[in-house]
Order: C-alpha cells, then sequence, then structure tokens
C-alpha cells in the first residue's frame, strides 16, 4: 500500500516536472517576441535588446532553464516582465475567484451529476434517461463563449436580473456584499455548470448501468431490499468512486472551461490573468499560471488515486 | 432514507460553497478599495462617478516606461506632459504654456506653467521635467528614449524653464518630446533606486487632471479629479470619480454600456457593432480620426518588389474608395501618399492616387518586361506573400479584396493573416514580401518619415527596409530645417518622393466611433486616435453630467 502511494507520489512529481519544462521551452518557442510588444513602433535595437536583457531574455536558453528551475524549488515564481511584481502576489491576488467559481462548478457539477446520472441508469429508455442523454450529447456540444453571452443578453441585458461582468459591487459591505458576490457569481457558474454537466451525467450513467448489471446486486435484489436502498447504497457506493475519478480528470476541462468563462464574463480570476499574459507574452506569469494549475490538476488526481487505494481493497493489498 | 442523504448532500454543499465563499471573502471589499458606501444615495447632487470600460489591466504603473494603450490611459491622466494634442492633431500647451528654439533649432526651452502642483503639494518643476528626461535617456525606458537620442544636455534655467540642448537640430523635437514624455515627480522617483524595475504600485502622486487613487486587481482602478489642476473648470471638474472597469470580451463590453453599468467604452466600438449601438437612445456616439493609417507596404529588399514599377502597379490594384465604402462602412478617409491629411499643413495635396486600374496595371508590367509564359493569366515572376495581423477584421478583408484584384492584374497574392504576435516578429525582422497593418499612433509626419523611411532605422519601423540614399538626404534635411515654411515644403517633397517611387499604397485613415452614456454625460473634448479617443486627462476633467 504505501508502495502504490510512493510511486504515485513519485509519478506526480514528475508528471509536475515535465508540465514545468514542457511549458518553459513552448513559450520560448513562440515565433513572437515580448520585447516587441510595445505601444507604438519607435524603439530602437538597443532598447530592446535593453528590455531583453533586463527580462533575462539574452542568456542561453539552458541557463535561463536552470534558473527558473533553481528559484522554482525555491517557491519563486520569478517577476512579471509588464507588472514588475512577484508572479507569486499576482495569482494569489486571482487565485480566490478561480477557486469560488470552478470549486463551486466542481462541487455543483457532482451533485447535480450524481442524480441525474442515477435516475437516467435506473430508468433506462425511460423519458428521463432520454432527457439526460439529449441534454449530454447537447451540452458537450456547447461552446462557452457562446452561452456565456448567450446568458449576458438575455439575463444580464434584456431581463436585468444579473449584473454584466465583474465580480461584486465595490460599494457592498458585509452581508450585502456576500449577496452582491453571489449575484455576480450566478451566471458564470451557471454556464460552466450546464457545459460540464452533459458529460459527466452521461458517463456516470453509463458507470451506473454498468454497476446495476453486476451479481452482487441482482443478490442485493433477491435478498429483499428495496430499490431504492439497492440503488443508493449499493449501486452508488461502487459507481461513486469512478464519478469521483471521473470528475478529478475533468479538472484540466473545467480549468480550460474557467479561462474562457472568466474572459468573457470579466471575473478577475487566473483564467482571465492567463488570457491577458498570453496577449502580452508575459513569460513568467505565463509559467506561474501552468505550474499552480498543473499542481492543482496534478494533486486532485493523486487524491483520487490514493482516495480509490483507501476504497478499493483490490488496490489496496 | 433517501431524504437524509438527500439533506446531508444538501448541507454538504451548502457547507463547501460557504467555505469557498469564505475563502474569497478575504478579499471582499473590505481593504484594497476605497470606494465609499452608498454612492448615489445622497440627495444632494452626488459628485459624479463616470466608469470607463477598458480591456485589460495596467500592466505597468511605471509611467517612464509603460507601454500597453491601456496603461497609457489610466497614466496619462496621473502624470502630466509638457504639450497634449487637440482634435485637429495640432501640440497644445499642458505643463508648458510653450515652446522656444535657440541656436538654429539646436536648442528647445519649455517654459512651464507655474500652477501645476503635486498631488503632496510640491510644486511641479523645471527640475522634474530635466529629471524625468535624464531618467528615461539614463535606463533607456519606454519609447521615449528614442524622443531623446538628440540631447546632449539639459540645463534647469529657473523653476520654470528648461532647455534640451541637441547634438543637432531636430525640427519636431519638442513636439515629440512634449507629447510623449510623462513628467514624474523628482522628489519621489529619484528615492526609487533601479527604475527600470520601479513597479510604482501604489501611494501615486501625480499632477494630471485626475490621480489613480485605489484598485482592485483584475476588476476596477479609481480615480479622483485633481482640485488643483489648471485645466479644469471653475469650480472643478463635475466628474470627481473616474473609474475604469475591466471587460475583456468587446461584446460583454457593449452590453454594460447599454445595461449603465458603464458611462464609455475607453475603446473604439466596432463597425458591425455600430449600427446596435446606434439605435440605443441613451447611448451618444463621437467620432474620432485617426492618427495612423492602414498601408500595404513593400519590401524593397525582394528582387521583384524592389523594382518601382512592380510598386506602381500593386497599387493600381487597390480600390481604396469600394474597401473604404464597403469594409470601413464609409468611416474613413482616402489619403495619398505617406502623409496623412489629419496633418492638414503638412500634407501634399496636389497628388494624385494611382487610379484603380487592375488592366492598365497589367500593361505597365508588360511593359517592364514582365510576361505570362505559360498564359494562365499570371505573370511568371508576380506572387508575393502577403503578411496581415488577423485580429484585425477590417484587414483581413482587405487583404481578400485587394487578392482578387490583383489576380485580374495578373499578380499572385498568397494571404497569410497569421496571430498578431507572431505577424509583429515576421514584419519586425523583414520576413514578408508585402505587409498589410495599420500603424498605431504617428503625433508628427517628421518622426514618422524618419522612423519609417531612414535606412539606418532609427526606430525599427523601416518595415520596406529601403535604403535609399536620396531619400535619406531628404529626411535628413528636412530633420534639421528650423525655418517652418520651409520645413513644411520638405515635408511635402518627400511625401511626393515616397508617392513616386510607391514605397507603400496607403489605404485609409480610419475614423473611430467612440460610445457613451449621453442621457449622463457631456462635453468630453476627444483626441484623434483610439490610444486617446475619449480618455485624456483634460477632456474627463471637462465632461459635465446631464440632468
Amino acid at each position: 500500500m504505501l508502495r502504490y502511494a510512493a510511486s504515485r507520489l513519485l509519478r506526480a512529481i514528475l508528471t509536475i516536472w515535465i508540465a514545468v519544462t514542457v511549458t518553459f521551452f513552448l513559450l520560448r518557442l513562440l515565433p513572437a517576441d515580448p520585447t516587441l510588444l510595445v505601444v507604438e513602433g519607435d524603439m530602437t535595437p538597443e532598447m530592446q535588446e535593453a528590455l531583453r536583457s533586463q527580462y533575462g531574455l539574452d542568456k542561453p536558453l539552458l541557463q535561463q532553464y536552470g534558473l527558473y528551475l533553481g528559484q522554482l524549488v525555491q517557491g519563486n515564481l520569478g517577476v512579471s516582465f509588464r507588472q514588475l511584481v512577484p508572479v507569486t502576489d499576482l495569482l494569489l491576488s486571482r487565485l480566490p475567484w478561480t477557486l469560488l467559481l470552478a470549486g463551486s462548478a466542481f462541487v455543483l457539477t457532482l451533485l447535480i451529476g450524481i442524480p441525474l446520472g442515477v435516475y437516467a441508469a435506473v430508468g433506462r429508455g425511460g423519458a428521463v434517461d432520454r432527457s439526460v442523454q439529449f441534454f449530454g450529447i447537447t451540452s458537450n456540444a456547447l461552446f462557452i463563449p457562446s452561452v456565456a453571452i448567450l446568458l449576458l443578453v438575455v439575463f444580464g441585458s434584456n431581463l436585468g436580473w444579473f449584473p454584466i461582468g465583474q465580480a461584486i459591487d465595490p460599494d457592498t459591505r458585509g452581508l450585502a456584499a456576500y449577496a452582491s458576490l453571489l449575484h455576480h457569481l450566478a451566471l458564470p457558474l451557471f454556464s460552466l455548470v450546464l457545459v460540464q454537466l452533459g458529460p459527466y451525467a452521461l458517463t456516470l450513467r453509463t458507470n451506473m448501468a454498468e454497476v446495476l448489471g453486476e451479481d452482487y446486486i441482482t443478490s442485493a435484489r433477491s435478498r429483499g431490499l428495496t430499490p431504492r436502498r439497492v440503488v443508493w447504497r449499493h449501486a452508488l457506493r461502487n459507481a461513486v468512486l469512478p464519478a469521483l475519478m471521473l470528475m478529478g480528470l475533468q479538472l484540466g476541462t473545467l480549468i480550460g472551461g474557467a479561462v474562457l468563462t472568466e474572459t468573457v464574463f470579466a471575473y478577475p480570476g487566473v483564467g482571465r490573468l492567463i488570457f491577458e499574459s498570453v496577449q502580452q507574452l508575459d513569460f513568467p506569469v505565463l509559467q506561474g499560471a501552468f505550474v499552480v494549475l498543473a499542481v492543482t490538476v496534478v494533486l486532485a488526481n493523486l487524491l483520487t488515486d490514493l482516495l480509490s487505494m483507501v476504497l478499493n481493497p483490490r488496490i489496496r493489498t | 432514507m433517501n431524504g437524509k442523504i438527500t439533506r446531508v448532500r444538501a448541507t454538504s454543499a451548502a457547507l463547501v460553497v460557504a467555505a469557498m465563499v469564505a475563502v474569497t471573502g478575504c478579499s471582499l471589499n473590505e481593504g484594497g478599495d476605497t470606494s465609499e458606501a452608498g454612492s448615489g444615495s445622497g440627495e444632494q447632487s452626488a459628485p459624479a462617478t463616470l466608469r470607463i470600460g477598458t480591456t485589460t489591466d495596467v500592466e505597468n504603473y511605471n509611467p517612464l516606461q509603460s507601454l500597453s494603450k491601456t496603461d497609457s490611459w489610466i497614466l496619462n491622466a496621473t502624470y502630466p506632459a509638457l504639450l497634449r494634442i487637440d482634435r485637429d492633431a495640432q501640440k497644445v500647451p499642458e505643463l508648458a504654456e510653450e515652446y522656444t528654439t535657440e541656436d538654429g533649432g539646436s536648442t528647445v526651452v519649455f517654459h512651464l506653467r507655474d500652477d501645476f502642483e503635486w498631488t503632496d503639494g510640491t510644486p511641479v518643476t523645471a527640475n522634474d521635467v530635466a529629471f524625468t528626461a535624464q531618467a528615461i535617456m539614463d535606463y533607456q525606458l519606454g519609447n521615449v528614449a528614442a524622443k531623446l537620442t538628440w540631447v546632449e544636455s539639459i540645463e534647469v534655467r529657473d523653476e520654470q524653464t528648461v532647455a534640451f540642448h541637441l547634438t543637432e537640430p531636430y525640427a519636431p523635437f519638442a513636439e515629440g518630446v512634449g507629447f510623449w514624455m510623462r513628467i514624474v515627480p523628482e522628489h519621489i522617483f529619484s528615492e526609487a533606486g533601479d527604475l527600470s524595475q520601479f513597479a510604482n504600485d501604489s501611494d501615486w502622486v501625480g499632477a494630471g487632471a485626475y490621480i489613480l487613487d485605489s484598485v482592485t486587481p483584475g476588476q476596477r482602478y479609481t480615480l479622483k479629479a485633481n482640485e488643483n489642476y489648471p485645466y479644469a473648470p471653475e469650480g472643478g471638474a463635475a466628474v470627481e470619480t473616474v473609474e475604469y472597469v475591466v471587460y475583456p470580451d468587446i461584446n460583454t463590453m457593449i452590453l454594460a454600456l447599454r445595461n449603465g453599468d458603464i458611462d464609455l467604452m475607453g475603446t473604439p466600438v466596432p463597425i458591425s457593432a455600430v449600427a446596435s449601438i446606434e439605435s440605443d437612445e441613451n447611448i451618444a456616439i463621437e467620432s474620432v480620426e485617426s492618427l495612423g493609417f492602414a498601408h500595404l507596404t513593400y519590401n524593397v529588399q525582394h528582387p521583384v518588389l524592389a523594382d518601382q514599377a512592380v510598386r506602381q502597379a500593386l497599387s493600381m490594384v487597390v480600390d481604396t474608395e469600394s474597401i473604404i465604402a464597403t469594409i470601413l462602412q464609409g468611416d474613413g478617409q482616402q489619403m495619398t501618399g505617406p502623409i496623412s491629411p489629419i496633418f492638414a499643413e503638412y500634407d501634399n495635396t496636389e497628388l494624385e492616387p494611382y487610379p484603380f486600374d487592375p488592366a492598365a496595371a497589367r500593361t505597365l508590367l508588360e511593359e517592364a518586361g514582365y510576361t505570362d509564359a505559360d498564359g494562365d493569366g499570371t505573370f511568371d515572376d508576380l506572387t508575393f506573400e502577403v503578411v496581415c495581423d488577423q485580429s484585425n477584421a477590417n484587414l483581413t478583408r482587405v487583404a481578400e479584396v485587394v487578392r482578387d484584384d490583383a489576380a485580374e492584374a495578373g499578380i499572385q497574392l498568397d494571404l497569410a493573416c497569421i496571430e498578431r504576435n507572431t505577424f509583429l516578429s515576421r514584419t519586425r525582422s523583414g520576413d514578408y514580401d508585402i505587409d498589410l497593418s495599420q500603424w498605431g499612433v504617428f503625433d508628427n509626419p517628421m518622426d514618422q518619415l524618419r522612423s519609417t523611411y531612414l535606412s539606418s532605422n532609427p526606430g525599427g519601423i523601416n518595415y520596406n527596409l529601403v535604403q535609399d540614399p536620396e531619400l535619406d538626404a531628404l529626411v535628413n534635411d528636412a530633420a534639421t530645417t528650423d525655418d517652418h515654411d520651409a520645413f513644411v515644403e520638405k515635408i511635402k517633397n518627400i511625401d511626393a518622393y515616397v508617392h513616386d517611387q510607391a514605397l507603400l499604397t496607403p489605404l485609409y485613415v480610419e475614423d473611430f466611433r467612440f460610445a457613451y452614456r449621453g442621457d449622463r454625460f457631456t462635453g468630453f473634448d476627444p483626441s484623434p486616435s483610439d490610444l486617446l479617443g475619449m480618455v485624456t486627462g483634460y477632456s474627463l476633467s471637462q465632461v459635465t453630467t446631464v440632468d
């Protein structure tokens, strides 16, 4: 068991190192040059060189990589090219918003997705099942920015129920501030959940349907347990693990979705920071954000692995 | 049982969401943002807050090195410049009430107003100007360093007089430096150490019309009116607070304007959205000209494009009038030669544009000896790659129109409209045949001609890669001319020379449309270009509220 945990941990560290390395070299392979993204033309080659040296881009690539790794293991994500402030500070100022948005979307997707999947699997071929399948396929095809702008037009602009963009009304304090926070959160959260939910419910439906066909379910039924008890206590216990793992795997998609959602809804999270940093080719910020995201995804996967180890006796031995 | 599970699930969900809200709540409005609660609920006429939509966060608060457009909006309001530009692209006094030249133009003297004050009560003096220029030269900061290339020494004559001694006369020195250089407080910046590493991200001390006051990262930037700003109307500016609110998506920003969440879009309205915005009775639209222009520029290092006849033929396959009418929906002006008509005094109006005539272009090429051996309608050597920035929707459409018209003349154009960063990289390195792009801001014709055509390539934007001793001589001669009339004449001559050489095919000077809540505010004094538009500190200080 310990060996399993250790091997998973090692694999997680290796994955993070690969992600960091690939990000570093991919950014440097871009044909564009961050020192050229100035407001207007008048910049002599000498000034460009001065900027390049200020950004540390004049050093050989491997040396830059070594310096970067050295800083990284000390927990230093570097300093933003453009804003001249530590990347950690930038990320920390944005991270709570992304945690709130993506985290709530994660929880809501689980909470709504599990019953949807279960009911669809139990009543296979019925109205609920057909609706879930239809919804699953449709939601899988939705493109977040289109959904987001549609929601903004209908519920923000036409009906006026929700604010357009931003995360909170700056003039609110105390409880009103929390209310404003939720008010602003509603539309981005809804669009993210809408897009995540369908594929999730569909996969859960398939898992659940498989579990329901297994022998121990038949035997539970034959012992005279109520169908409800069979489904929710016995079947779900075995289906929920893959459901959790599935969410762990979907975390990457969720974060990708958050980038788009945050951009359209003007939500001040890490996703939007990435969008802005791509435009400005702010390498340190991009690297920092990718490291944080990679660590998040890898940790989530590690946790689901360890969780499944605890819950699944076959892995434990 | 099921009910119990549901309750447990609901409770845990509530707990999780509450925990997340609490995590975020650490930064909830309690710190960071200094806005007062309950604004707008007062019975008396509350001080006005004008909210402006911006597309990105501020990248850099250091006015000496900030390079982005949206930074400029906020920093230009906070830090004064010596001169500002008016609606007709004329330089007018700001911190400097006038400038004079001495020694045949090799000394430029700025005479400052005596009533500008930093927000900590220190007067703005010639020392601040000298310190700012020296710091920019010492650290080679931003794009102003190029404007100071000629400075040999700076002399502070008294509190209100500062003289720049130049290595040689440079005619537009005062205008360029006056307009682009934001003056910073010496007593603050001299304490900051290495100015290339100075973030200047708190406790701002400015002397512009509005001073940056507080920042909520990722969301908004609040500026307060400077009570001592000398150009504010009697009794102070009506807009006491300016808030920049970030909307990365332009469609979201338009919705926010329509809903009244913001009062002014800092960025121009896309042509495609103008009609829908115009129909909204609460929204007013102001149109301003551009200080840049769209153009096709030919890489004369290309062996075929080095031929003047080919460039002239290419100029004859561009139907500028129809491009303006259809793609810009009439929101632009045609131009001939490299000088924009916005600089009315310098524009050589005697120039005739190349006629749109693909058949005549074909004839011209045949006369120049080009052949079509395989008879496929395309000349054998006349295939060129056109690079353009795909984020500019107008230009990608122009590219298609020009390609189709060029084909009629037997010229094959292969389009490479590419991602902006890659596009910039390719144009900067000369890796293209024809460049289809739009210059951003040229505040004076001389700087423009020098940057774009001098073979020494001082501004790095000689996209033609032209190395023409005759053109060099014309540019250098004009640059050192102190006599104004002679200077204007020389600019016109360069205009004619470049036009005859067909180094570029100018396309249009775009008109930008800015949308604002006309039901709430009026009295803007906009400046040309999308860099300045409606959001200069001066313009904002002139705004009044609509009752």
